[in-house]
């Protein structure tokens, strides 16, 4: 028992002092298998999707010219853009139709990248796309031939929010047909962040308790005896004082009662009489 | 011209009195809402997924869901990517490298060296592009709250497709369950594809505090790690002498960031010889290929992890493309101590969907183990129907066996896990015999999606012969096909629309509807008790005459202020 354990506290040494963690050296994928179909992959992750080096589209009768072109992506190309995360290091290219490309694409980060292109005619690109995918720091080669006719092709990472955070240019050929929207430095965003400062002082939270507050006010009455009202009854009851004071000095408090009564009668008897003329001018008519 | 207008309106109003009169008496009508398009109950139905069978040498249970796993996937979790066929390997959409085994370093037939790879993906996020959301991932038909998960490294598109936008099926809640074997050497590397700073910690898991190379290995950026930047990775380094249920979750702005969905279940299973432990179960539910330990003791293993969500915090990734401004409404305007909770998940969906993927398939006189695992932020209160669960483990740990509890409810408080045990012997104790028996969180706020039920984590143990042939449990309640619609979640379906000829529950139509004058009350109420309710007051008047006493009081005090004083005087004069 002592034994094994000695053994297995050796062989957890010897495997977690093995330099396994030293930054991870860079890796050019240049021996991968090819599956057929243009779709070639390793071991470790890389990847190209819709390789075509020699099969001219239709409508091309040569090769207008063969390009190579090297593209770097990783989280450093996009310190130029404030707000993206990820970034090609170009963000626009163009080419002739019928060119032959040649794609470098090198890969300066930790994790996966991907430089996909859509749109291409689907009978020599299966599923109309080319695809190049390299976990970083390495490089993955690929080569495509463009068909003819001006078009402009969406490039980018496909990998969850890397597009929508910056990995994203476009590759026109010809004279291309338009610009797409969001390309970092290039085109504008479809729908606008807003940066307005929202924040409302006081939370949410505050406001609604504060909504209920008043809300339940309403529904159940203020039960309390001192409102509004009362300060305005207090301020007409100092104002009045002197006067009723005059008015009822020497009466009895059996007098001033009287006095009251008469004073609502009256009151009564105008009210009864404006109605009565009211409806009598309605008559009338 | 006519010379009597309001003659000719008041007798064409005397003419239309018979219709007025009914409109008058009667209440608003009722109409059937049209609940748009319905879902199949089951939409992806591979029957070929759902038998027993070896794909590369590795066997699998049956799984007779509606949405089995892929058993090309399950190859790849149990041999790695690195020991299967190329052929097997595409048929899932690992990455060559997504998971390494080799070196048997022990020669008992399994590999002891797992090199395990993560990467973070954004699940209902935002686009600056379109008005929808990328890549999608449905708890419940049209409920697409904003998520973030670990996933196992995949190769290619996130999405499934070309033409749609629907997450590839490694991309998805939750977080994917992580199966090891106790005293192999585990190397978990995240690959921090995210566009915010993550860590990985080991949550009840063996872990030694730093690695060999002297790094942080707890996760912990206050204390004991380096934040994972976007575009980085990091190599987290275990041999675990424990097994258990375990959790793994992100610890960079936790209260969040495991709220968010970075959190998962890690599974140790006891060490045996020969035994290739299925490293991902994608998605929890049903462990198709068990440990050789968990086959000595039970006939099948299912794992179960409840989330929730509030919508609040799952939508700010939605409203904003800019990672500094998601930042700053996550961290410094959002305030999860204001937070409810809408969302309730079991394995990533709401009820009705957990029935495509969730259901536990029972068979009598069997023993099931479950690992219950609550990543939401309150207590739960599971409740099995027709069944009373054995607690055999806390955290991992096994409970004293004379001292271990049967109940019908487990409470379990956040990032707890407990095993069950459900024996499904009728004894009308272990359990009530065959059925559909639906099990769920027993806090009702549990059972609801957005406060709406049917939904949140309610699933269902099925007895076998309950099964039909998709694999969904033959219920014979009320139709479930009103729930697989984006309409009931809309809240626009009625919640009892139809349920008799007339549908008398059915929806208000109150369209040019106007109330009549209310009728007059016949006599004062003198039913028992009434005097204790009080109507609503409106006490301006009174409070107008008392501030008016109020003044008076005051004038005539001023005025006898004299007198006051001197009476006040002679009663201190008195004493």
């Amino acid at each position: 028992m002592i034994m094994i354990k000695h053994l297995s506290i050796a062989a957890l040494t010897i495997v977690l002092s093995a330099p396994v963690f030293a930054e991870k050296e860079f890796e050019d994928h240049t021996s991968m298998m090819d599956h057929g179909d243009g779709h070639l992959m390793d071991m470790t992750g890389a990847m190209v999707m819709g390789q075509n080096t020699d099969v001219l589209p239709g409508g091309c009768s040569s090769l207008a010219a063969t390009k190579e072109i090297t593209v770097h992506a990783g989280h450093k190309y996009a310190e130029k853009f404030p707000g993206r995360m990820y970034a090609f290091d170009v963000q626009e290219y163009q080419f002739e139709p019928c060119t032959k490309l040649t794609v470098n694409f090198v890969n300066d980060d930790n994790v996966r990248h991907q430089w996909m292109m859509h749109g291409l005619p689907k009978y020599l690109y299966p599923k109309g796309m080319f695809h190049l995918e390299v976990t970083g720091p390495g490089k993955v080669t690929g080569t495509l031939i463009f068909p003819p006719g001006d078009k402009t092709y969406l490039v980018h990472c496909d990998i969850a929010q890397h597009m929508e955070k910056g990995m994203k240019g476009q590759l026109k050929i010809g004279k291309g047909d338009g610009d797409l929207p969001s390309i970092p430095g290039v085109t504008a965003y479809v729908i606008q962040d807003d940066y307005s400062d929202k924040n409302p002082d006081e939370s949410l939270s505050d406001a609604v308790v504060e909504e209920l507050t008043e809300m339940k006010d309403k529904v159940i009455g203020n039960d309390s005896f001192f409102s509004g009202l009362t300060i305005i009854g207090l301020a007409i009851g100092l104002i009045f004082a002197p006067l009723l004071a005059r008015k009822f000095k020497g009466m009895s408090a059996g007098e001033v009662f009287v006095y009251l009564v008469g004073l609502v009668k009256q009151s009564v008897d105008i009210t009864v009489k404006v109605i009565s003329w009211l409806i009598n001018l309605v008559k009338k008519k | 011209m006519q010379k009597n207008p309001l003659g000719l309106l008041l007798g064409a109003a005397v003419m239309l009195m018979p219709f007025a009169a009914s409109a008058v008496v009667s209440l608003p009508k009722t109409v059937e809402v049209d609940s748009g398009e319905v879902e199949a109950p089951c939409n992806e139905n591979n029957p070929e997924w759902r038998v027993a069978q070896t794909v590369d040498g590795v066997d699998m249970q049956e799984s007779l869901r509606c949405s089995p796993d892929n058993p090309y996937a399950i190859a790849a979790e149990v041999k790695g990517t690195n020991n299967i066929s190329m052929q097997t390997l595409m048929n899932t959409y690992y990455a060559a490298d997504g998971i390494i085994k080799k070196n048997d370093m022990d020669g008992d037939g399994d590999p002891d060296l797992i090199i395990i790879k993560l990467e973070v993906a954004e699940l209902n996020g935002h686009s600056p592009d379109f008005k929808g959301l990328v890549p999608t991932f449905d708890i419940a038909p049209g409920v697409q709250p904003g998520m973030w998960v670990f996933a196992p490294k995949s190769r290619g598109m996130a999405t499934n497709s070309f033409v749609g936008v629907d997450a590839n099926p490694l991309l998805r809640a939750p977080s994917p369950v992580i199966r090891v074997e106790q005293g192999d050497t585990i190397w978990i590397q995240l690959e921090n594809t995210h566009y915010f700073p993550h860590t990985i910690h080991l949550h009840g898991i063996d872990h030694p505090w730093v690695d060999s190379s002297g790094e942080g290995n707890d996760g912990v950026p206050q204390t004991s790690d380096k934040f994972v930047l976007p575009g980085q990775s990091k190599t987290y380094e275990i041999r675990p002498r424990v097994p258990g249920s375990f959790v793994y979750h992100c610890h960079v702005q936790t209260h969040v960031h495991l709220a968010m969905g970075l959190v998962g279940m890690f599974v140790v299973e006891e060490n045996r010889p020969n035994n290739w432990v299925q490293t991902f179960n994608v998605g929890a539910g049903q462990v198709r290929h068990p440990s050789k330990a968990i086959l000595e003791d039970y006939d099948s293993e299912y794992d179960l992890h409840y989330h929730a969500m509030d919508k609040e915090l799952h939508s700010i990734i939605q409203e904003s493309n800019d990672p500094r401004l998601i930042a700053k409404k996550m961290n410094r305007e959002y305030d999860m101590t204001d937070s409810t909770e809408d969302y309730h998940t079991l394995n990533g969906r709401s009820f009705p969907y957990t029935l495509r993927e969730s259901i536990i398939v029972a068979e009598p006189d069997k023993n099931i183990k479950l690992r219950m695992f609550n990543s939401t932020g309150e207590t739960l209160a599971m409740h099995t129907h027709g069944h009373k669960g054995t607690i055999t483990h806390y955290d991992g740990v096994e409970h004293n066996p004379v001292a271990q509890i049967t109940r019908d409810v487990y409470d379990i408080a956040p990032a707890q896990r407990n095993d069950l045990k459900i024996n499904t012997t009728d004894d009308g104790f272990h359990s009530y015999g065959e059925g559909v028996w639906i099990f769920h969180d027993h806090r009702e706020k549990g059972i609801t999606t957005n406060g709406m039920n049917p939904g949140g984590n309610v699933s269902a143990l099925v007895y076998k012969k309950y099964l039909n042939e998709v694999g969904l449990p033959k219920t014979i309640g009320e139709s479930i096909a009103p729930l697989f619609t984006k309409k009931f979640h809309d809240r626009k379906l009625p919640v009892w629309q139809n349920i008799d000829d007339w549908n008398s529950l059915g929806e208000i139509d109150a369209e040019g509807y106007v109330a009549p004058p209310a009728s007059k009350m016949a006599a004062p109420d003198v039913t028992p008790g009434s005097a204790d309710i009080q109507a609503p007051t409106d006490n301006s008047f009174r409070n107008l005459i008392f501030g008016l006493f109020l003044g008076l009081l005051a004038y005539t005090l001023v005025v006898n202020r004299v007198k006051v004083i001197a009476f006040i005087s002679s009663l201190k004069g008195g004493k």
